[in-house]
């Protein structure tokens, strides 16, 4: 359920991210595109210009009252304007893709206007240049005038006078138009011109000549500062400040347009830079968690396993224990086993000392000995005529037969008592070698050292002959030579002994048939000894096979289960291995103990 | 040069006459802004004269000033392949070639005196009536004009993108290699290294008293007196406004045989007050340039001060100061630093 739940959910969570992270590179771009508009640059540009304008209004002023000593300020500035109107058009042209429609149609109006204001200027500067030098001119012309006029006669003082007086009156009032170009002075001029045209008649040529140029100036100065009050006027109603101010006012329009969208950007940016956090946070809360989950399952499949681990160790202390318990127990019931067959064995060895020493004193008792006793006191009695008596006496006739019998009977007598002595230290030397055999075994733990397996097969056959003989079982050796091998007799003997109970026990049951005990010896493998006890007894139904070997069990009324198993053990703490083979109830059975000598291959001697 | 270069050097010549702000290395527009509060400085002569020394360079791209000059003297702009711009404006003649009216491609005279070439730069506008508002613009003017050079410009790229050693110095120089603005602007580029600074003159005004005479100086000084400064003023000595020609007097009615080209500005306003208005001609190196006026007339420099004395000042004065005024024009006369 988990595991199914969990793919959608990480799936869906990659998904939105990703939709959110696509958002903000699209809003992000959108925003970095936006500031692509310069506006900043370009205001300043404009203000530039409009800087420039005005620079170039002021020059304009200054070159009118004479504070600019050339014009070349006037031409520079415009050279300036135009090259950055070129700009700003090539920028915003370049840039916006006509995006600001009326960037476009405002530089062009500006441009427009300040090609009209060019060309005032220009008409402007050619003016002033005329009126600043007729101006400038006018007080000279009037002095050359004078002088001229001083030089006439004195007939002609009182028209010169008055026409000096003229000339002055033209010249200040030239000088007040300059300053102020007001119709009054006009006239005023006008009418001094008219004057003057009507006096000059009376005049000499060369004064004439004077007077023309003084007349002149006057009137360039009439006409120039009419032209340049006129042009200056025109000049400043240029709105050239004014199409900068529209520009602007669009740029900054559309600037204002863009920053809105630009915010509004920052808004979804905001918002969908929140949602990713949040997004974030979640998964990170969501890994945490899981994390948490992980950390929590692991430590309690950690503690689980360490009491896990204790337990298998405590089981495993406690099946130690019980193992070297059981195998202590299986050890000792082995050893009572010997000791038992070896009481058994002494005993019965005892019972035919018993039976020989019983024979001897039934023997001993019915001596004819005394027989022999009487005979003698015969010859006692008769000792004096031995001879007669020997051949006489009729009894006496009869003494060297009774003798000769006595002598064989004695004789007899004697060879049974000779033959029942030898059975006897026969039987006690057995007796003896039981024991020596027990100690021998008894309390040897685990002990390696060279022997030969017959020796041990016949040491265990020994141990149980008695019962083997009782029990009228054949006893047939197959022994292949075998090398000294490093063995442990203690445990093979034990193994060996019980093998051979358990087979005579088993033949003791199965009492229709010969019985018959197979123990045959030999290397299989080429380093494995095998060591077979087959018997002809009641054999094992195949469902035993296996338990046979168990603990406890046993199909021995008075058995304890201990024997085989045992045996097992101690087969397997040889490193080697005790198995049964059995082709059913009533065929007789085949242990085979199977131990490793690979080690002992260099002792080459063979039987 | 692209307008976004042109304005920042110009800026950044206000920008370096401020010792006292930090340098910034800024964007271009952000210069812009400071110029905007930052005093233009004027020319920082020593001497506070009507007329200002030419500076010693203007600082043009030598390998467009180099292709410019190839191309100047090249005939292959003319479409018979007679005339280049240096047959009419002969370096080693003051920029002009001394005729009365130049011939062109054909041979045919053309309609007005031919004005220097040298110091055409710092003209406020190009030919006699002001046509034309750069040197740019200039070129295509005489390149098309049929007595001139009568050709077209599809067939000067031809032949300019046809020749191996053109086509690859325009790679070098240009991005776009050969076409008709770039052709342009190395002509323009070239003319502009065609100054002429360190005239005695200049000297003087650069603060060495004694690089003119006294006569001279008092040839300026009635050059000043009379009003020829008036007009005649500004690094160029002219060239930065236009006049009536015949101000103060009927010029032309006195000459007579009046020709189209005698109505001077009115051939490219069509406004009244703009007849018989010539730019005003620069007065450097006009003892080099004889004769004088855009018809020609005066074959003197002499006859060229009575002239303006006449008809542009409409006064009159002595022998000696005519001849003071032009001992101190022939202190105008500089050294021509460029490659003829």
């Amino acid at each position: 359920m988990k595991l199914l739940g969990r793919p959608p959910a990480w799936l869906a969570m990659s998904l939105a991210a990703a939709v959110l992270v696509s958002m903000l590179v699209f809003f992000y771009a959108r925003t970095q595109r936006n500031d692509a508009l310069n506006y900043v640059e370009h205001v300043a540009m404009l203000r530039h210009l409009k800087q420039l304008d005005a620079q170039w209004e002021l020059d304009v002023l200054k070159s009118k009252i004479g504070l600019n000593a050339h014009y070349d300020p006037l031409a520079g500035s415009l050279v300036e304007m135009i090259a950055l109107l070129n700009g700003i058009e090539s920028d915003l042209g370049a840039e916006q893709h006509g995006q600001v429609a009326g960037v476009a149609e405002g530089v062009a109006a500006l441009r427009r206007a300040i090609d009209e204001k060019a060309a005032l200027v220009e008409r402007f500067k050619s003016n002033n240049a005329v009126l600043r030098n007729s101006l400038a001119f006018l007080p000279t012309a009037e002095q050359d005038v004078r002088q001229s006029l001083g030089r006439l006669g004195v007939h002609e003082s009182a028209a010169a006078e008055r026409m000096s007086e003229n000339v002055n009156k033209l010249l200040l009032a030239s000088m007040l138009y300059s300053q102020s170009a007001s119709d009054e002075h006009a006239a005023d001029i006008q009418s001094g011109l008219r004057e003057l045209d009507t006096d000059k008649l009376l005049l000499r040529p060369e004064t004439m000549d004077r007077l023309d140029i003084f007349g002149a100036h006057v009137r360039t100065v009439l006409r120039e500062q009419r032209g340049v009050n006129e042009l200056l006027g025109l000049i400043s109603a240029v709105p050239t400040a004014a199409r900068v101010e529209e520009i602007q006012n669009v740029l900054s329009a559309e600037q204002q347009r863009v920053a809105d969208l630009s915010r509004q950007y920052l808004g979804y940016l905001l918002v969908f830079s929140a949602l990713l956090l949040g997004l974030f946070l979640y998964a990170a809360a969501r890994l945490i968690r899981s994390h948490a989950v992980i950390n929590r399952v692991n430590k309690k499949l950690h503690s689980a396993n360490e009491t896990l681990e204790q337990r298998v160790e405590e089981r495993t202390q406690e099946l130690r224990q019980v193992q070297s318990d059981l195998l202590a127990t299986a050890r000792q019931a082995g050893m009572a086993e010997i000791a038992t067959n070896v009481l058994h064995n002494v005993g019965n060895v005892l019972n035919s000392v018993n039976v020989s020493a019983g024979l001897v004193g039934a023997s001993v008792r019915s001596s004819k000995i005394l027989g022999l006793t009487r005979a003698v006191q015969m010859l006692n009695e008769h000792a004096d005529d031995l001879a007669s008596f020997m051949t006489l006496d009729t009894k006496g006739k009869m003494l060297p037969g009774y003798l000769t019998q006595l002598s064989q009977v004695l004789l007899a007598e004697q060879q049974s008592i000779l033959n029942e002595l030898t059975s006897m230290t026969k039987s006690v030397d057995h007796i003896k070698e039981i024991i020596a055999t027990q100690q021998a075994y008894a309390g040897t733990a685990s002990l390696m050292e060279p022997a030969r397996i017959e020796e041990l097969v016949e040491d265990a056959l020994r141990m149980n002959a008695v019962a083997l003989a009782r029990h009228q079982v054949t006893v047939e050796k197959e022994f292949a030579p075998v090398p000294v091998l490093p063995l442990d007799k203690g445990r093979i003997l034990q193994i060996l002994v019980n093998l051979i109970g358990n087979a005579k026990q088993a033949m003791e049951v199965a009492t229709d048939r010969t019985h018959r005990l197979t123990l045959s010896v030999g290397m299989v493998r080429g380093h494995t000894l095998r060591v077979a006890v087959a018997d002809t007894g009641v054999g094992i139904p195949p469902e035993n096979l296996v338990r046979v070997f168990a603990h406890g069990f046993t199909t021995k009324e008075d058995g304890h289960g201990f024997g085989l198993h045992s045996a097992a053990v101690a087969a397997r703490e040889m490193g080697g291995a005790l198995t049964a083979h059995s082709n059913g109830p009533g065929t007789g059975a085949v242990f085979v103990l199977e131990l490793p000598a690979g080690a002992a291959q260099k002792t080459e001697e063979t039987t | 040069m692209d307008p976004q270069k042109a304005r920042c050097t110009g800026v950044e010549k206000g920008a370096r006459a401020m010792a006292a702000v930090p340098r910034l290395s800024l964007r271009c527009g952000l210069l812009v802004a400071m110029a905007a509060w930052v005093p233009t400085p004027a020319f920082s002569a020593p001497l506070d004269e009507p007329i200002q020394p030419i500076p010693l360079s203007l600082k043009q791209d030598p390998a467009r000033a180099e292709i410019g000059r190839s191309l100047f003297h090249d005939p292959r702009l003319s479409i018979n392949n007679r005339v280049s711009c240096a047959s009419c404006h002969d370096l080693k003649k003051g920029g002009a070639d001394g005729r009365d009216h130049s011939l062109g491609m054909d041979g045919k005279p053309t309609d007005v005196n031919t004005p220097t070439v040298l110091n055409s730069a710092f003209n406020f506008r190009q030919f006699w009536n002001g046509r034309s508002p750069s040197l740019e613009d200039q070129v295509d003017h005489v390149v098309r004009n049929p007595t001139e050079m009568g050709s077209k410009w599809d067939e000067i790229i031809r032949r300019v993108a046809g020749d191996p050693k053109y086509k690859s110095a325009f790679a070098a120089a240009y991005k776009d290699g050969v076409t008709q603005v770039n052709i342009q602007s190395a002509l323009a580029t070239y003319e502009r290294t065609l100054i002429t600074p360190n005239a005695r003159f200049d000297k003087y005004l650069r603060g060495d008293v004694n690089a003119i005479s006294a006569a001279e100086k008092a040839g300026y000084a009635k050059f000043k007196q009379y009003g020829c400064v008036a007009c005649h003023q500004g690094v160029n000595v002219g060239g930065n406004m236009f006049q009536k020609f015949g101000i103060m007097g009927d010029y032309f009615g006195k000459r007579g045989n009046p020709t189209e080209a005698d109505l001077g500005r009115y051939l490219v306003t069509r406004v009244e007050a703009d007849r018989h208005v010539f730019k005003v001609p620069s007065l450097r190196n006009v003892a080099l340039t004889a004769p004088y006026f855009h018809d020609a007339s005066a074959k003197t420099l002499e006859d060229a001060v009575d002239v303006m004395f006449r008809y542009q000042l409409g006064r009159v004065a002595s022998k000696e100061d005519k001849e003071a005024i032009v001992r101190f024009l022939h202190t105008l006369t500089g050294e021509l630093d460029a490659k003829p």
